[in-house]
């Protein structure tokens, strides 16, 4: 069964589509073709972007239990009064920045997955995010990532595809998520990375293509291999900048850098790439001091962001193909410090955005009363958040990756 | 005609190439030579290495000669100069512009090759003094003596800390480097048990690194006896690589990995295959360059089998297309370029290093490939023999379009030219029938997007 996405994809590149059987027309790209006879992932499957929020997200003045007297008591300067939360239901409201967020909420498609973590909790920014990336709490398993796992599980299939199993978009290291022992993903400071450059010259552009696609006789198995994806690198890179020249959204985006790189990958995801998922982080959530106005500043961009992205995907029938996910390295300390800011801590709710998330809140907030060490206890294994993501939406085997013991968490409907 | 591989057998493989009146060693040859022993060669360079004939070639190789020890020490000079400024990135452009200006291009190559056996990342070393000091460990032992430089690796500062194995004590060995020894560095996977690891991890007990420097801490070694593949005894850690350098499995991985390397990037060679090579290997008491003359003399190496049989490497094509025509540009932006095609040097991607093959190529790689050729033709830091490219093809008396094609085809393609493809490119270099020289670098633009153009 094809979805609408794939189909519009398919018809836009020359491919009919009918009575259920796809037929090739002689003009569709060899790329396609031979992607197809090889099984090979075609662009219209499922997409997975992570969003991470790097230095630790003060989980706890992001959904905010208002009402609690704990809360309220240890966060003299920070606490989020009843007056200015955005109620989500109960005694949980979200920080009144993220406007954006309560938007997605009564659209449906936010998940707010309370108190998650992993035992033993590290409170080290570098141990912490390793443990988010790798899935692994031992330092002696830190050679690849989750994602980088599940595309080297992936290798021979993957081998077949044009474009590359995942994208970093940003100027910052690529995160260890990503690295895999076999199936490189690059980072991407620019669309221009896709764009071939020809100073505007279309007749040399023009006799790229031609030179390119030219029959040749006597090729090598390793040079039919590169000419045809030459060829669809060619056809990408002109889906690219259609989509970006052409690129017509209703939807304002903020001119936030995190907003800026979503629309980006609005653009990709809309152009047809076979890339399963995308990877932005947005900097900034280590709030030792002050923490009031540049919280509020961060959440106001995640928050805009993040629904721009979902309305512009939504617009372009992509909504239905893509889970957003949003984490932090982990939360801060209930009790505020003497800076008017807070420490690091332990668990956090973590984030789900798209059409088929289980809408609101998934999981209790964590008790104030009953802490560990100073701080809230997780309840949900963040690797049974990957799982389900894993397994229930990108649709690959999850144990193989994560190890046995992470039932995936009800998140996705 | 060459031959295939369906035409030779491993025996007569690795036999020594005769050049004959069907085969002869052609600038064709001996420009496949340099793009694989070396980073690529220049024309006059080719002119020399078909006059040498192809041992005499492949022995200036192996043995560069005076010509290095100056060379040895500007570059060192200006290596010092750079880690002032304390920025990794900066002498990874340092490196390209020793690569491209080598006088001994195999060693370069094989201090490249060592690079992405035991890789190691600037990204997590930070220092790059500690990156120099492994820089220069793999160029000194390049053709040398395997077992000298594993136990070199062994103690490297930049390789112990990139492996998080900057401390290893008796009552917890730390596993990782022996892990790697076993699977990346000597045996490969399949040749050894987790019990051997842990064995071997205790071996190097005490190996630690304090302030940067190897240090023997006598009181974290494990005294004890230790059994590594079947063998027992009260190993330090060169025992410990003894046993693993003494085993057949060793010459295979490595000989098997420099196939690989310098032959033909798919997996067409079964053990067979590599056999001899490994056998010459243990011979030569582990030394490298009797292996290599073996490779670049042997019929294999110039037959159908290997000619075009390797995706360029990022390095080979940016580095190469400089050395073909002679040309400079600003090294540490090629450097930066070559991070968005997948190997910038001194990054390698992880422990594993670069896959190579097909690897480098997806949609974005080669779009970036192409940009880059564009890049190097059209920066205005970009010179040709001092000048403009124009001038070069004049310097090589190149009259018409069709001869400046056939020239520059020669220099940095590996596979022929389709017919259609050549006449497309000759027709873009002319105008009524004459050579436009402006247009060259627009039909060199060209030429870099072509699918031939990313074989070695």
């Amino acid at each position: 069964m094809l979805t609408t996405t794939r189909r519009k994809f398919l018809a836009a590149i020359g491919v009919a589509a009918s009575s259920g059987l796809v037929s090739f027309s002689p003009q569709a790209p060899g790329f396609l073709l031979e992607a197809a006879a090889a099984g090979a992932e075609l662009p219209g499957e499922r997409i997975l972007v992570v969003v991470q929020l790097s230095g630790g997200n003060d989980g706890l003045n992001t959904v905010v239990p208002y009402k609690d007297e704990i809360y309220r008591r240890g966060r003299p300067s920070l606490a989020v009064g009843a007056d200015r939360v955005l109620k989500v239901e109960g005694d949980i409201g979200l920080h009144p920045s993220l406007t954006g967020m309560a938007t997605l909420l009564e659209n449906r498609r936010l998940a707010i997955v309370q108190g998650v973590g992993y035992p033993n909790p590290n409170r080290s920014h570098f141990e912490s995010m390793d443990i988010w990336h790798t899935a692994h709490t031992k330092p002696q398993d830190r050679a690849a990532g989750w994602l980088g796992r599940a595309f080297d599980a992936r290798r021979a299939m993957l081998a077949q595809a044009t474009d590359p199993p995942a994208m970093h978009l940003g100027a910052e290291n690529q995160p260890l998520a990503l690295a895999a022992r076999d199936v490189p993903s690059p980072s991407i400071r620019s669309l221009d990375q896709f764009k071939l450059e020809t100073g505007g010259n279309v007749q040399l552009r023009e006799a790229i293509v031609a030179a390119a696609s030219a029959p040749r006789g006597a090729a090598s198995d390793l040079l039919k291999f590169v000419q045809t994806r030459t060829t669809s690198a060619l056809e990408v890179s002109r889906r690219i900048e259609a989509a970006a020249k052409d690129y017509k959204t209703p939807v304002d985006y903020p001119g936030t850098d995190l907003a800026q790189k979503l629309k980006r990958i609005a653009q990709l995801i809309d152009a047809g790439l076979s890339t399963r998922v995308y990877y932005v982080a947005l900097d900034g959530f280590d709030t030792h001091s002050d923490q009031r106005d540049a919280h509020a500043g961060l959440l106001g961009q995640l928050g805009g962001a993040l629904a721009a992205f979902a309305d512009d995907l939504a617009a372009h029938m992509q909504l239905d193909r893509v889970v957003t996910l949003v984490f932090s390295e982990f939360g801060r300390r209930v009790e505020e410090n003497a800076s008017r800011g807070t420490d690091h801590g332990a668990a956090a709710p973590v984030f789900l955005v798209g059409n088929r998330v289980s809408p609101g809140l998934v999981g209790k907030h964590p008790r104030l009363d009953d802490l560990e060490d100073g701080d809230v206890k997780f309840h949900t294994d963040f690797r049974s958040v990957y799982a389900a993501v894993l397994e229930q939406w990108l649709g690959w085997p999850a144990a193989p990756i994560l190890g046995e013991g992470f039932a995936p968490a009800r998140v996705l409907t | 005609m060459s031959l295939t591989l369906a035409d030779l057998r491993p025996a007569d493989a690795w036999q020594r190439f005769e050049p004959s009146a069907e085969q002869p060693f052609s600038r064709r040859l001996a420009a496949h030579l340099y793009r694989r022993a070396g980073l690529a060669a220049s024309s006059r360079e080719l002119d020399e290495a078909v006059r040498l004939g192809p041992e005499d070639a492949v022995k200036r190789l192996l043995s560069p000669g005076e010509a290095t020890v100056k060379f040895d020490q500007e570059m060192h000079q200006f290596a010092q100069v750079t880690l002032a400024a304390n920025n990794p990135e900066l002498l990874a452009g340092w490196w390209l512009h020793r690569m491209r200006h080598t006088p001994a291009p195999l060693v370069e190559k094989m201090t490249l090759f060592w690079h992405g056996h035991f890789a190691t990342s600037a990204t997590k070393v930070r220092q790059p003094e500690l990156m120099l000091q492994q820089n220069e460990l793999f160029r000194r032992h390049a053709l040398g003596d395997f077992g000298q430089l594993v136990r070199g690796i062994a103690r490297d500062p930049a390789m112990l800390l990139y492996l998080d194995s900057a401390t290893n004590r008796k009552v917890h060995p730390n596993e990782n480097f022996s892990r790697e020894v076993m699977e990346l560095f000597c045996l490969g996977l399949g040749r050894y048990t987790e019990r051997d690891i842990q064995e071997l991890a205790r071996c190097f007990t005490g190996w630690e690194i304090q302030h940067g420097q190897f240090k023997f801490n006598p009181y974290q070694h494990d005294e004890r006896s230790k059994t590594v593949l079947a063998r027992s005894g009260n190993f330090d850690g060169d025992d410990g690589l003894a046993v693993i350098l003494d085993e057949p499995a060793t010459a295979e991985f490595i000989c098997g990995k420099l196939l690989r390397f310098f032959v033909a990037d798919d997996d067409v060679f079964t053990p067979e295959w590599i056999a001899p090579l490994a056998t010459k290997f243990r011979e030569s008491k582990l030394t490298l360059a009797p292996v290599l003359e073996m490779i670049f003399t042997s019929r294999l190496f110039y037959s159908e089998a290997a000619l075009g049989r390797k995706v360029r490497s990022p390095i080979e094509l940016g580095v190469g297309m400089l050395r073909a025509l002679d040309a400079t540009t600003n090294m540490v932006q090629l450097a930066n370029r070559l991070r968005e095609l997948g190997q910038m040097p001194l990054y390698p991607p992880n422990v594993k290093g670069w896959d190579g093959g097909r690897s480098w190529i997806n949609s974005s790689t080669l779009l970036g490939r192409a940009n880059l050729v564009r890049y190097l033709v059209e920066n205005a830091d970009t010179r040709f023999a001092g000048g403009p490219l124009a001038q070069l093809l004049d310097k090589q008396a190149v009259k018409s379009a069709a001869d400046a094609v056939d020239h520059l085809a020669e220099l940095l393609l590996a596979v022929p030219l389709a017919a259609d493809v050549r006449a497309q490119l000759v027709a873009s270099l002319q105008q009524g029938g004459t050579l436009r020289p402006e247009r060259l670098g627009q039909m060199l633009h060209l030429a870099g997007t072509l699918p031939e153009f990313q074989l070695a």
